[in-house]
């Protein structure tokens, strides 16, 4: 091959790894959201009824895991007006009294969710 | 057209029925305990009963097939699982059938071109899809052992981890339940758009493969998208496999569909081509060796022969043969 061709060859991996990279630069990325307008944590009613909880609360979860890591979306606000921190962490302010909340019905149902495998679970924090 | 539609709507109907029973009547009691043990009942009742039919009926001629060379010399070559001697050979046949789909793979698509030109040619995507949607039953089967039992084995563990190991979507992505999908939909849109095998297909071909579309749909979308109560259908499961007539807890109707239609499956099981399951272990062109040089098959039902020797013969008319002048064997 010619000198010329492997130097053109070369430069056009070059430019292109260039781009690859640029792409993946962060690029203003999410804000952090004013977490003191949160504030409110009403801890007398969760954020909705029981049933819808019970089978839908992966997909709330995974929905607010989205807004606030990828949309820097963190508020959250119930069809009565309560607005939340979009946190697990608001789960657990009151979930966490009883240490075992969680474990007890993936246990039973033998389901392994993924959300330990980064946060502590309730049973591994301190009293 | 027919008989595409009438399987459809039939399917339909069947899903219908428990969503109207559960919503509109209160049958939980009925969709959720009544059926599944009469369904199981039904399944296990009709595959005994056809497996111990065709187990007793008698085998008139050796009919092994056979595409290999078989048992002579000790210095030809015998191909030892297309033309099985010892019953260790044949169950080896017929275990890869079952597990791989053998002769299947040797599948040949015959094609008018123009010319007219008549093309043989090897066509291996039955053979794939097929492979694929079975096995992806049987993973898919083996995984609901999770809502029936209290501790999961290990493999059964195994199996969901590996099924789920790409992590995508909240709950995780189960492969199988992709695949399954793209399968059958071959399935089908190969039986539509041949005109070969559409020709050949009836309704019985195409309500299996609708009705296992709608459950696998019900079961993907309570997973996925609409969701139900997990922890009262795990009440109902491991309720069930120990036999409790308790009544089920508060489950949407999507799941009554879903379990309505597997009960349809399991009792339209036994009694469908849908038995190929158990009859593949038997058939006698799989499982019979090809030794009929070696070892003499007799017809169960010849009815006993009365003949008689020569010797018998000339025992009786020795002397009278003498006179006659005629020469006897034994003097």
């Amino acid at each position: 091959m010619k000198p010329s061709g492997v130097l053109m060859i070369t430069g056009g991996i070059v430019l292109v790894m260039i781009l690859a990279v640029s792409m993946f630069s962060p690029g203003g990325g999410a804000e952090t959201a004013d977490r003191a307008a949160v504030a409110e944590r009403d801890s007398t009613a969760c954020i909705a009824s029981k049933e819808y909880m019970r089978s839908h609360h992966m997909k709330l979860l995974d929905q607010w895991r989205h807004d606030a890591v990828r949309e820097g979306d963190r508020i959250h606000e119930t069809p009565d007006g309560r607005t939340f921190e979009k946190s697990l962490n608001t789960c657990l302010s009151c979930h966490s009294q009883n240490r075992f909340f969680c474990v007890m019905c993936h246990q039973y149902a033998n389901v392994e969710p993924t959300c330990w495998n980064c946060h502590l679970l309730p049973t591994e924090t301190k009293e | 057209m027919k008989k595409v539609v009438m399987p459809l709507v039939i399917v339909a109907v069947l899903a219908l029925i428990p969503y109207i029973g559960v919503e509109y009547a209160g049958l939980d009691y009925l969709f959720g305990v009544i059926m599944p043990y009469t369904a199981a009942l039904v399944l296990l009742a009709g595959m005994l009963w056809r497996m111990i039919d065709w187990l007793r009926r008698p085998v008139p001629f050796n009919i092994t097939s056979t595409c290999g060379q078989e048992q002579s010399l000790d210095w030809i070559r015998q191909d030892r699982i297309e033309s099985p001697s010892k019953p260790w050979h044949a169950a080896v046949r017929v275990l890869s059938e079952v597990l791989l789909f053998r002769s299947l793979f040797r599948n040949n698509k015959a094609e008018l071109r123009k010319g007219p030109d008549l093309v043989y040619g090897s066509h291996k995507w039955l053979w794939l899809a097929g492979l694929v949607f079975h096995w992806s039953l049987l993973l898919i089967v083996v995984r609901h052992a999770r809502f029936f039992l209290a501790t999961l084995p290990a493999p059964v563990a195994w199996i969901e981890h590996a099924d789920s190991f790409l992590d995508v979507t909240v709950p995780a992505l189960y492969m199988t339940d992709a695949i399954v999908l793209a399968a059958v939909s071959y399935l089908v849109i190969r039986r539509l758009l041949d005109a070969k095998v559409r020709i050949i297909s009836l309704q019985t071909d195409f309500f299996p493969l609708f009705l296992i579309t709608a459950i696998v749909l019900a079961g993907i979308s309570m997973r996925y998208l609409t969701k139900v109560d997990i922890m009262s259908v795990k009440a109902l499961g491991t309720g069930l496999a120990e036999f409790s007539l308790d009544a089920p807890g508060e489950i949407g109707a999507l799941f009554y569909v879903h379990l309505f239609l597997v009960c349809s499956l399991m009792i339209y099981f036994p009694f469908s081509k849908l038995v190929h399951m158990g009859g593949i272990f038997i058939s006698p062109t799989r499982t019979m060796l090809n030794n009929s040089r070696a070892k003499r098959h007799v017809n169960p039902w010849n009815a006993p022969v009365k003949f008689r020797t020569y010797a018998e013969y000339e025992d009786e008319y020795r002397e009278k043969m003498k006179k006659a002048g005629i020469p006897v064997e034994k003097e």
